[in-house]
């Protein structure tokens, strides 16, 4: 098919962006002001501290450090985090982290777009009348609130003053499922309220131009029920723009997850970032950064290529572009 | 509608109000009217040089990345050719890296010190964050004014002034920056917003601007003694939401304009 070329122009365009970007980090990484070999070693000899830098490659200049980075990456070898007692190794921190990330991500978005879609449904249809006043006014304030302020006001009302959630740490399913999604709880609550605001929004706003179409006439005069109308008609086409920004939304997701990880202490890839940062274990924060641009630069092709066959008029658009 | 004015009107009262706070003029007799800290810090002071800060490095680094996006922007849509295609890429490359994780990988990389128990003074962090934000924005806002110049410079206008001989420089000002232009202001102040809560992130995750010299740092300190006294972190988190509460309805309601005018157009 003629398409295919496309999506493979792409997909190499995708490829040289990445490469572009982890090879960014990894310069990033060398023009800390700072000796690498010297923050591992604090008390080494200059010979140990030499061996250190050649076992890792920053004695071979910016390329050769960024080829060998690659090559281990590529390998699955993240680096290791260096402590006082021994070291460990990246990619069994993040095997361990990524899980719990991910389905952090993933209750937020199924709980943001379980609790949009009725809201934005209703607004959409309640148009300027009182509820929907009293729900755009009280989702624009939502959304202007960061994530972290009202992941630390859960935890003063929830977690201290009534006790009813515990207000650190996370618990994997084999501690039981219900000791799982009481960890869950907040950091998903605080994550999703900017996102609900949003997807509310735009919902409505697409729901109200759909309602204004002729066919949505023609399904009136046809006496159909009100309630079949919004969600066969009128919410199938909205519902494609809302799983597309949904999915756009990820990147500020993978960013509000950072602080709010560091904040619940989910050990997550964020906590994982703010570990890196806070013990200097920068080929960690390289590793880490790399990562979160490889996951997100893939789920934006996914979603780019999924919307294409979901709406073949998104397919056309972005191809002129 | 209704909203759209009535909107507009009020948060221009909580502009001015913190904008004169921040000048350093407090119109209350003196006392401690927000309460204090457990460490005695006033609140309304800190508060109020929090605002200073906050309010200096979200506006410094819009400005600093809305001029530099824009003009990267501009140039790449406008020359097209090889510089559009080395300046997309660049732009992809900066977009590939959620905002925050980026702003995170900048700062903490450059307010690195060779000594770890050695301080970094505070104007050295302040400047590593306005210089990381800007960086981070510039692919953003470069982005739509590649965007909004792809469009306008295809113009019939545009061909029109060519024709007479206008040179490259010309058309852009004349032509090109009055049209991108309100369409670049309204992106700018939805990003103040943005900008004001990642410095607040960043601050809360401890590489921003330390021990309350800003919103975010406040509640970071606010955060150690939540459980006896949570107003020290209610009061700059809604002093950071009424903030941006007003900066995001002046950008709604500069681009609901805009977009009023591109339909009429």
């Amino acid at each position: 098919m003629f398409k295919f070329g496309f999506w493979l122009q792409r997909v190499a365009q995708l490829f040289v962006v990445l490469l572009l970007v982890t090879f960014g980090v990894s310069l990033l990484i060398r023009i800390i002001p700072v000796d690498l070999a010297t923050i591992v070693m604090p008390v080494a000899d200059e010979t140990q501290r030499a061996a250190f830098r050649a076992s890792i490659g920053l004695d071979k200049g910016p390329i050769g450090y960024y080829l060998q980075w690659l090559g281990n990456f590529v390998q699955g070898d993240l680096g290791k985090i260096y402590y006082s007692g021994g070291t460990e190794t990246v990619s069994g921190h993040l095997i361990k982290a990524m899980p719990r990330s991910l389905l952090l991500m993933a209750y937020t978005q199924i709980f943001a777009l379980g609790v949009a879609i009725p809201l934005g449904v209703l607004s959409a249809y309640r148009a300027g009348r009182r509820a929907d006043r009293v729900i755009s006014n009280t989702l624009f304030i939502f959304s202007s609130i960061p994530g972290f302020a009202i992941g630390l006001i859960l935890i003063i009302i929830v977690g201290t003053k009534f006790a009813w959630l515990p207000t650190l740490g996370y618990a994997t399913f084999s501690e039981g499922i219900w000791e799982h999604f009481k960890h869950m709880i907040m950091p998903v609550l605080s994550l999703s309220f900017g996102l609900i605001a949003q997807y509310t929004r735009l919902l409505r706003a697409d729901m109200i131009a759909s309602l204004r179409e002729d066919y949505v006439t023609m399904a009136m005069s046809k006496g159909l029920s009100d309630r079949r109308i919004l969600w066969q008609h009128v919410f199938r086409p909205s519902s494609v723009t809302l799983f597309t920004s949904a999915a756009l939304s990820m990147g500020g997701l993978i960013g509000g997850a950072i602080v709010i990880e560091s904040i619940f202490a989910t050990y997550g890839v964020g906590f994982e970032i703010f570990a890196a940062i806070g013990g200097r274990q920068y080929i960690m924060l390289q590793s880490c950064v790399a990562v979160i641009a490889l996951f997100y630069v893939f789920f934006n092709l996914v979603v780019d290529i999924g919307s294409g066959f979901v709406d073949p008029r998104t397919r056309d658009r972005r191809s002129n572009v | 509608m209704f909203l759209a004015v009535f909107g507009s009107l009020l948060p221009f009262e909580h502009w001015t109000f913190v904008y004169e706070d921040a000048l350093g003029v407090t119109p209350f007799s003196p006392g401690h009217i927000l309460g204090t800290d457990n460490n005695g810090y006033d609140l309304l002071t800190s508060v109020i040089a929090g605002t200073r800060m906050s309010i200096f490095i979200a506006i410094t680094a819009v400005g600093l990345g809305g001029l530099l996006g824009s003009a990267l922007g501009i140039t790449a849509a406008f020359i097209r050719g090889k510089v559009d295609l080395v300046l997309s890429t660049a732009f992809n490359v900066g977009l590939a890296i959620p905002n925050l994780v980026l702003a995170l990988a900048l700062v903490s990389v450059l307010a690195t010190n060779v000594d770890m128990t050695e301080v970094v003074p505070i104007w050295r962090r302040v400047t590593v964050l306005v210089i990381s934000l800007t960086i981070v924005l510039i692919p953003i806002l470069g982005r739509i004014a590649r965007g909004a110049t792809l469009t306008w410079s295809g113009r019939e206008f545009v061909t029109a002034a060519r024709s007479m001989g206008m040179r490259d420089m010309q058309i852009i000002r004349k032509h090109i920056v009055p049209n991108v232009l309100p369409a670049l202001i309204a992106v700018a102040f939805l990003a103040v917003g943005v900008v004001i809560i990642a410095e607040a992130s960043l601050s809360l995750l401890g590489v921003g601007i330390p021990d309350g010299g800003s919103w975010g740092g406040m509640i970071a300190r606010g955060r150690n003694d939540l459980e006896y006294s949570p107003h020290v972190l209610y009061i700059p988190v809604i002093f950071l939401a009424i903030t941006v509460i007003s900066t995001n309805q002046i950008g709604e309601v500069l681009r609901g304009r805009l977009d009023g005018r591109e339909s009429k157009v």
